[in-house]
């Protein structure tokens, strides 16, 4: 099989060569200094730690948590790159049940301003820039807010009472739909889509003033310590009414007047109007103006790639540092070489110990900043006793039929606080920390409250109060002998129940195991993916372990623990505990929520409802060369002072 | 034929029906669609759940949420699709479009590259079967089969990407670096040439001497970070081109084949060299097909005039030379860019992303764009499937090249080139035609690694997330969309073969 090659074999060698002797392009080119975070100098920007009240510029009244003077008083040109994760934005309206997301979220952060903020660790901080608000009455609580004057939308239409009467409408008040916030009819047919109804629930008479005002009062039915949050940023009434058919001024008196009809006009485009197929922003964009110091850029949405948002030139607060702010759509797998390469320049990904060794691996150009989120990891005990219970099937859903079910160990009928005890002697709680978050946030620690969290400022103080500091340390001995005193026979078994697929969550039982049954329990690993459908809710548990991701709120832990309430798995019931929540859900004055906090959570410690673990790690990253960075616990994400960012 | 087409229709369609009521079952069983809800501490979290399941139908049984699904999907029938809305309220059908458009612009490309590289490999290592070359490349061909796209694409991306990106900062070569790539490139070139050892030799030689050189220039006028071709350089290696095409095809001594190709290729030169000015000030997608146009048009009536008793050889061998060297012209133009869109991005290579976001610039930058952000999925999903072509075209020719009917060509005295050319090749590629199209539904679908790693929200990251979310709309359009392609391409392949293979249609 000979193939007569000559001439072929030339021709190829003869125009491989010539193809690679080819010539320059004349083009001169002048070296440019790369937009890339290698090899930078070393220009540290502001620390974002949780201490950061040295800062130079602070302002005396702004806590150290909120907004911090950085001297921004124009905007730069050039932009700033950012990946909240992957998902798509996927519609200007992030308040409907559906388009509610951390990636909608984030994105409409900017374009909304709102009376208070979240700081990093959870306080509640005033934005002063757009309003204020003073309680005028503590009983019945009632509140005056005033918009600015020069407060105004990005197309001249200045922020007014209409915008809040509309936002409160939107919540399904009784008016439109009759039971459905007071709860008495919970499954009420809502007309609009708007995924909570705090406001018309707590207040029931809606913003009272005048059409067209900067300045409105609202009556809460009862002293609410949350009252803060539940006023908070509003969509632009006068183009829901646009669409709707009615003038602005018409569609807030029909709220005022409670004319059902009218603000029904309004639903279609509530629900649907602002959200947009993939790609596709509206041709006209006065029909998503911004209050914030970001709007939406024309043609700046591509389909599953990135969004800009570019400076509001009508701002009328202090100016975004940067021109556009650009959100990518970035796998969190992908997100360090996207950072590495300079495709962003902030990250937030999820934290784990592969993804801090790379982070540091990439050197001085990436700052790395770990810290503790508002999400906490916990273990409940199940109080439930041997009995009777719904049959629950696969969905969730209850069959009707009723199942014996054996209870948990540690009701107090059976094993009781001896035994609950007991195993609170054995979880090694530090070990659990040391081995599995320090590796990600070297400075968590165990966390000894329910309520308040290692960061914040009055932790220390309510967990001096609350907790001796007796189960810090394991102690297999008082284990064994509290074991003993509550009369259980040995090996007892412990049904650990956790939604499956979290490492994480698989580690630290096996280290509970390792520790528990040299005291005589017999720890079991019951991982299930459909925990919270079934195992939860029927009580088909001993210790359940979770997390809750605190919503910033002072009164949402009452749901978790006073008697009967819905996020009460465990059933636990217990006097003290109501009563003091019973007490701080009623005042307003800061001093009096501490001590009632105090109160819960030493009832809690000596009752053991269960034994919290550890804050979340989280883990952000960014270009050194961006300044102004600084991480958040909340729930905001990194790009909650976005707006601050700035390239050096 | 038409029966068997029509009962071939019928039973796919059957298949495909099937098929979406196991997919519908086992996807709303797949996990919990409250997930993210569940351990929320939201004050109005009861209220979220309860909204959720009662939009997403989570408490009707699954013969009616399946049912829905149905007779929306069963609309496609006469054009009216409605495959419902996602967890997020968004249209499904517009969420399909956009996401089949990002990956058949991903997967074209890469299938293209792999078919036209695979097979030319296949059918080189067949005609040197058990030679050096054919066992380096049955080594490389495993190796790349076997690599784990998502290690692959993340190495790629450090070394491609990033590290590419800090070099061309410089774009300088150490001198050890140049040699080693210079005797690389040249002992590959030597392996695949082959032929006796003095040969060999001087192959090498020559090559590593002209590649080494080439790369001291190209390092000396750091060429890397404004390279360009250039006209004359152009002119050169489209005639070396044109001997290529004329050596492989009908060889020197057919004056007819010869003159064709010449007449175009001159003529081919001539015109780029007078519009390339224009090309490169004034660009845009219509002058650039009318440009490919015309060439073409030139090489067939070239082609025709010159033609004589090998009118069809003169038209095909003109053609393949307009078509390759109207591409080496269009990558010429986008190297001359380089340096200018360098300018604007000084780290040209992404590793995420289908664009720059924002991007607005001249036509050329925004092609580059597009090519710097394609390149490395395009390599990823190319060096993978690259291999079975390469090993089915192999297995093919060497099949075809045992067969009776060569030998009796060959012992008429039918000279080897033409053996191959006309004899052999033709009739390995009917097996490859079902490969190809099979290959090509399997692509659609199949690169929801590669979408992944690269950033690209494609059809995989449509089934993806829909199936994280247990969300049922987004995944069944997934599975409509490249069922039907599987099917569609299947029969396809079917009826090509028939065409292809008359014994089969018999």
């Amino acid at each position: 099989m000979k193939f007569r090659r000559t001439t072929a074999s030339l021709a190829l060698v003869l125009s491989g060569a010539l193809l690679l002797g080819a010539c320059t392009s004349p083009e001169e080119t002048t070296e440019t200094p790369a937009d890339t975070p290698a090899a930078t100098d070393t220009t540290q920007a502001a620390e974002p730690t949780e201490s950061e009240a040295a800062e130079p510029g602070t302002d005396a009244d702004v806590p150290a948590a909120c907004l911090q003077d950085v001297g921004i008083t124009a905007t730069q040109d050039g932009e700033v790159r950012y990946t909240a994760g992957p998902g798509d934005w996927s519609g200007y309206n992030s308040i409907t049940y559906k388009t509610y997301s951390t990636y909608n979220s984030a994105v409409a952060a900017h374009m909304f301003s709102s009376f208070v903020y979240f700081g990093t660790d959870g306080t509640i901080c005033d934005n002063k820039e757009f309003g204020s608000y003073e309680v005028i009455s503590d009983d019945p609580l009632e509140v005056k807010y005033t918009i600015n004057d020069n407060a105004v939308w990005s197309d001249g239409t200045p922020v007014t009472i209409n915008d809040y009467l509309m936002d409160w409408a939107a919540q399904n008040p009784e008016f439109l739909v009759p039971g459905y916030a007071s709860g008495e009819n919970p499954d009420a047919a809502v007309v609009f889509e708007h995924v909570s109804s705090s406001f018309a629930q707590y207040v029931p008479e809606g913003p009272q003033g005048e059409v067209d005002s900067k300045t409105f009062t609202v009556k809460f039915t009862n002293p609410y310590p949350d009252y803060k949050l539940t006023i908070g940023s509003a969509l632009p009434a006068h183009v829901i009414a646009k669409h709707a058919g009615v003038s602005p001024q018409e569609l807030a008196q029909a709220v005022l007047d409670r004319d059902a009809e009218t603000v029904k006009k309004a639903a279609e485009f509530w629900n649907t109007g602002w959200i947009y197929n993939p790609g596709e922003l509206p041709a006209d964009l006065n029909d998503v103006p911004s209050s914030g110091p970001y709007k939406l850029k024309a043609g700046g949405w591509t389909a599953g790639q990135s969004l800009t948002l570019e400076a509001n030139e009508n701002f009328f607060g202090t100016p975004a540092a940067t021109k556009n702010l650009i959100f990518r759509f970035i796998d969190d797998a992908q997100q360090v070489q996207s950072l590495q390469n300079g495709d962003v320049q902030v990250i937030q990904p999820q934290g784990t110990v592969d993804l801090v060794g790379q982070l540091n691996n990439i050197g001085d150009a990436v700052t790395v900043d770990t810290f503790s989120s508002l999400t906490w990891e916990h273990l409940d005990f199940n109080f439930r006793e041997a009995g009777k219970v719904d049959e629950l099937d696969a969905e969730g859903q209850p069959t009707g039929n009723q199942v014996d079910s054996p209870g948990s160990v540690f009701a107090d009928g059976q094993g009781g606080l001896k035994l609950r005890q007991a195993f609170a002697y054995c979880v090694p709680r530090q070990q659990i920390v040391d081995a599995l978050i320090k590796p990600i946030s070297p400075d968590t620690v165990i966390m000894n409250a329910r309520e308040v969290f290692p960061f914040q400022d009055h932790y220390q103080e309510v967990v001096d109060a609350a907790y001796g500091g007796e189960y810090d340390t394991v102690d297999i001995e008082k284990a064994k002998a509290l074991i003993a005193e509550a009369g259980i026979a040995t090996p007892i078994d412990i049904r650990v129940g956790y939604r499956s697929g979290n490492q994480r969550r698989t580690d630290t039982v096996a280290a509970i195991k390792a520790s528990c049954d040299q005291a005589g329990f017999n720890v079991q690993d019951t991982n299930d993916a459909k925990f919270f459908d079934i195992a939860l809710p029927s009580g088909d548990y001993d210790v359940a372990l979770f997390a809750w991701a605190g919503s910033g709120q002072i009164t949402s832990g009452e749901n978790i623990y006073a008697t009967g309430k819905g996020q009460n798995y465990g059933k636990y019931s217990n006097k003290d505990v109501d009563a003091a929540w019973s007490e701080l859900t009623a005042t307003l004055d800061t001093a009096k929520q501490i001590e009632a906090t105090k109160k819960i959570e030493k009832a809690l410690w000596d009752s053991l409802y269960g034994i919290p673990l550890y804050a979340h790690p989280g883990i952000a990253a960014y270009d050194s060369n961006l300044q102004n960075v600084r991480a958040t616990s909340t729930q905001d994400q990194i790009s909650w002072n976005a707006p601050q960012w700035l390239n050096s | 034929m038409i029966r068997y087409i029509a009962k071939r229709l019928g039973i796919s369609l059957l298949v495909l029906l099937l098929g979406s009521l196991l997919l519908f079952v086992l996807t709303i069983n797949s996990g919990d669609p409250l997930e993210d809800l569940r351990e929320s501490n939201a004050p109005n979290r009861e209220n979220l759940i309860a909204q959720r399941i009662n939009y997403m139908g989570l408490n009707k049984p699954w013969y009616e949420r399946y049912w829905e699904w149905l007779t929306g999907a069963a609309k496609c029938v006469i054009g009216q699709c409605d495959l419902g809305v996602d967890r997020k309220g968004q249209n499904v059908n517009a969420m399909v479009l956009t996401a089949a458009d990002s990956t058949l612009r991903l997967v074209v490309l890469a299938t293209v590259l792999a078919i036209i590289i695979g097979v030319t490999l296949g059918i080189v290592t067949a005609i040197r079967q058990y030679s050096g070359f054919d066992y380096a490349v049955t080594f490389m061909a495993f190796v790349f089969f076997s690599l784990p796209v998502f290690w692959f694409a993340v190495l790629l991306k450090h070394y491609a990407a990033i590290e590419f990106n800090n070099w061309i900062k410089e774009a300088q070569f150490e001198p050890l670096t140049m040699v080693i790539i210079a005797v690389v490139l040249a002992f590959i070139l030597m392996a695949a040439i082959g032929g006796d050892w003095k040969r060999r030799v001087i192959n090498f030689a020559v090559a590593a001497v002209v590649f080494g050189g080439a790369l001291f220039y190209f390092d000396a006028v750091t060429w890397f970070r404004r390279p360009s071709i250039g006209l004359p350089i152009f002119a050169v290696v489209t005639l070396a081109l044109a001997a290529l095409i004329v050596a492989m095809t009908s060889g020197f001594l057919n004056k007819q084949v010869r003159n064709a190709v010449g007449t175009t290729a001159i003529l081919g030169i001539v015109g780029y060299g007078l519009l390339r000015g224009q090309l490169m000030t004034n660009p845009s997608w219509g002058l650039l097909a009318l440009c490919l146009l015309a060439a073409i048009a030139i090489a067939l009536i070239s082609g025709w005039l010159w033609g004589g008793f090998s009118r069809k050889q003169a038209m095909s061998s003109s053609f393949v030379w307009a078509v390759v060297a109207s591409l080496l012209a269009m990558g010429d133009l986008l190297l001359s860019n380089w340096a200018k869109y360098l300018k604007e991005k000084p780290r040209p290579i992404p590793t995420i992303g289908s664009e720059t976001p924002n991007y607005d610039s001249t036509f050329w930058m925004h092609s580059i764009d597009a090519l710097a952000h394609i390149a490395l999925p395009t390599i990823v999903l190319t060096l993978i499937s690259i291999a079975a072509y390469t090993r089915y075209t192999r297995a093919s020719m060497l099949d075809v090249l045992n067969q009776d009917y060569i030998r009796t060509a060959r012992s008429k005295g039918i000279s080897e080139r033409k053996v191959i050319t006309k004899h052999a090749f033709r009739n390995s590629l009917i097996p490859l035609a079902t490969i190809v199209a099979f290959d090509f539904a399997g692509l659609i679908g199949g690169a929801v690694i590669t979408e992944t790693v690269f950033g690209w929200q494609g059809m995989g990251q449509l089934f993806n997330v829909g199936l994280k979310e247990v969300d049922p709309a987004p995944v069944m359009a997934f599975f409509l969309v490249t069922g039907t392609a599987a099917v569609l391409m299947n029969m396809l392949a079917d009826i090509a073969y028939a065409f292809l293979d008359p014994r089969i249609a018999r």
